[in-house]
């Protein structure tokens, strides 16, 4: 795979080859996830049997990973509430109790943020104070009742912050950030294959 | 003249309930005035035009400038909890190319409820333009390993898939017998709330050179204005209001649009509590160098 990623190498052996690694890639990553379920099993049962703090919650954990589980691997030919289809269960369990919940704690940050703004974010310093304008210039842009505001203002702004903002400073930053990442994977990625980082088997 | 006594009367909430946190420092009067805040514009819509920007325009004219009946790959590469941004990018997405007459294949690079989003939005929207499965569009569904699962589709899909989302094989699929690998697909249309969208731009875009549209959620949008700048994104956009801009563009306010609503209210209350919290630090910290003075 790595070897494909640099080279062309289809009609060769090496293009042949590929895909059939590829899908046997997809099938490790398969079992990858039943090692998941298996870990969470286990790990959870241990608690619960021992009954450690907060065995309650494992249990519940426990509990729903079967009862959403096992119903969406049966064979739908048994029953028209198993699969994942219309009417499944998986798929009651999924809409109304899985979506939501979810939905409820990613919505949850909009009240910390709006907190933690109010108490935390003070212009102390030069580099405080410069962050605090470019974000509340950046949040009025980014809603169409503020980009009305900075409109009424002069015409132009929106297309200033877009410009000098998004697509200057932080294009910039953002561009520095990906090619250091990029570098620092690929360094560690050298590290793993040369054997030298062995961090991962618990070494 | 009812709807500007309401919110007139709104700001007057958010004022008191501001005011009642710098007296009591009680975080949860902030947390109600979010609330109310979020709530509001769905009873008593607000009606504020979208400005649509220059990544929006891009995306909107790269899949208009596709010839009808193209084929498209549109990625539900979300979880459930991004579904208010996510989902109306995805709609929006699918008017404009069942509209097209394009070919969509759809997949998630998501386990957890991806292939369920993906099938119900695509069904619901090939409904209304009564578009038929297999011959107009098809779900892969999921696949474990993202950057294999990428990396191969560009040899051949149907051994990453051999079958789609319902375990039909792909050879017994009439709109797959054209499509092979990324080769005979002309514009691949990313949705997104996480990472994957540096493995679209490294591995497809990079190595195989189809063009490479992204929607995503408005904390990430400012990561990828590098790739607009280095012209290998064709288009993105961010968060809703990105949705709400390609809603605008095609002409179907939907959900992005009406969302607009509570998100500029949310916006401006966070703003002025941010400037009002610091005003009074100001004060505060003149008062206590005053102090400091004053005992010298």
């Amino acid at each position: 795979m790595v070897v494909s990623f640099f080279f062309r190498a289809e009609g060769s052996f090496l293009g042949r080859i590929e895909p059939e690694i590829l899908s046997w890639v997809t099938i490790v990553g398969g079992f990858t996830l039943l090692l998941g379920v298996v870990s969470i099993v286990r790990v959870n049962y241990t608690a619960v049997k021992r009954k450690a703090d907060g065995w309650g919650y494992k249990l519940a954990t426990l509990i729903s990973v079967f009862v959403i589980a096992i119903p969406a691997m049966l064979p739908t030919g048994w029953s028209d509430q198993f699969g994942r289809g219309d009417g499944s269960i998986y798929k009651w369990l999924f809409n109304y109790l899985d979506a939501p919940m979810m939905a409820t704690m990613f919505a949850m940050l909009a009240f910390y943020i709006a907190s933690a703004a109010f108490r935390a974010f003070r212009a102390r310093n030069a580099e405080a104070t410069l962050l605090l304008i470019t974000a509340i210039i950046v949040m009025l842009w980014r809603v169409p009742m503020g980009e009305e505001f900075l409109l009424s203002i002069h015409p132009d702004i929106p297309g200033w912050i877009n410009t000098y903002i998004m697509g200057g400073a932080n294009l910039a930053v953002q561009r520095g950030i990906i090619i250091g990442a990029a570098l620092g994977a690929a360094a560690m990625a050298l590290r793993i294959m040369l054997g030298i980082e062995r961090t991962y088997m618990g070494k | 003249m009812g709807e500007v006594l309401a919110y007139i009367g709104l700001v007057i909430v958010g004022v008191f309930l501001l005011y009642k946190t710098f007296k009591t420092d009680d975080r949860r009067y902030i947390y109600l005035a979010v609330g109310i805040f979020v709530i509001f514009p769905f009873f008593i819509p607000l009606d504020i035009p979208v400005i649509v920007s220059p990544e929006t325009q891009q995306l909107y004219d790269a899949v208009e400038a596709l010839p009808d009946s193209s084929t498209v790959l549109l990625t539900f590469d979300y979880y459930a909890s991004a579904l208010p941004e996510t989902e109306p990018m995805s709609r929006a997405a699918l008017h404009h190319l069942f509209r097209k007459d394009c070919k969509v294949v759809t997949l998630t690079t998501i386990p957890l409820g991806g292939p369920s989003i993906s099938e119900d939005v695509t069904r619901e929207m090939a409904e209304i333009y009564g578009k038929e499965y297999g011959i107009d569009f098809v779900n892969l569904g999921y696949k474990a390993n993202y950057v294999a699962v990428l990396k191969g589709m560009g040899s051949v899909i149907d051994i990453i898939y051999p079958t789609d989302n319902s375990g039909t094989p792909l050879s017994e699929i009439p709109m797959m017998k054209d499509i092979k690998n990324y080769s005979d697909i002309d514009f691949i249309y990313v949705v997104s709330d996480n990472g994957i969208v540096d493995y679209w731009m490294s591995i497809v875009n990079a190595q195989y050179q189809i063009e490479v549209g992204c929607g995503v959620t408005a904390v990430m949008a400012p990561k990828y204005y590098a790739y607009i700048g280095s012209g290998q994104m064709t288009g993105l956009l961010g968060g809703m209001k990105g949705a709400a801009e390609y809603e605008r563009l095609i002409g179907k306010k939907d959900e992005a649009t009406k969302g607009m609503g509570a998100q500029s209210l949310v916006h401006l209350f966070i703003i002025f509590s941010v400037l009002a919290g610091n005003i009074i630090f100001f004060f505060e910290r003149r008062k206590r160098f005053n102090q400091a003075g004053g005992a010298r």
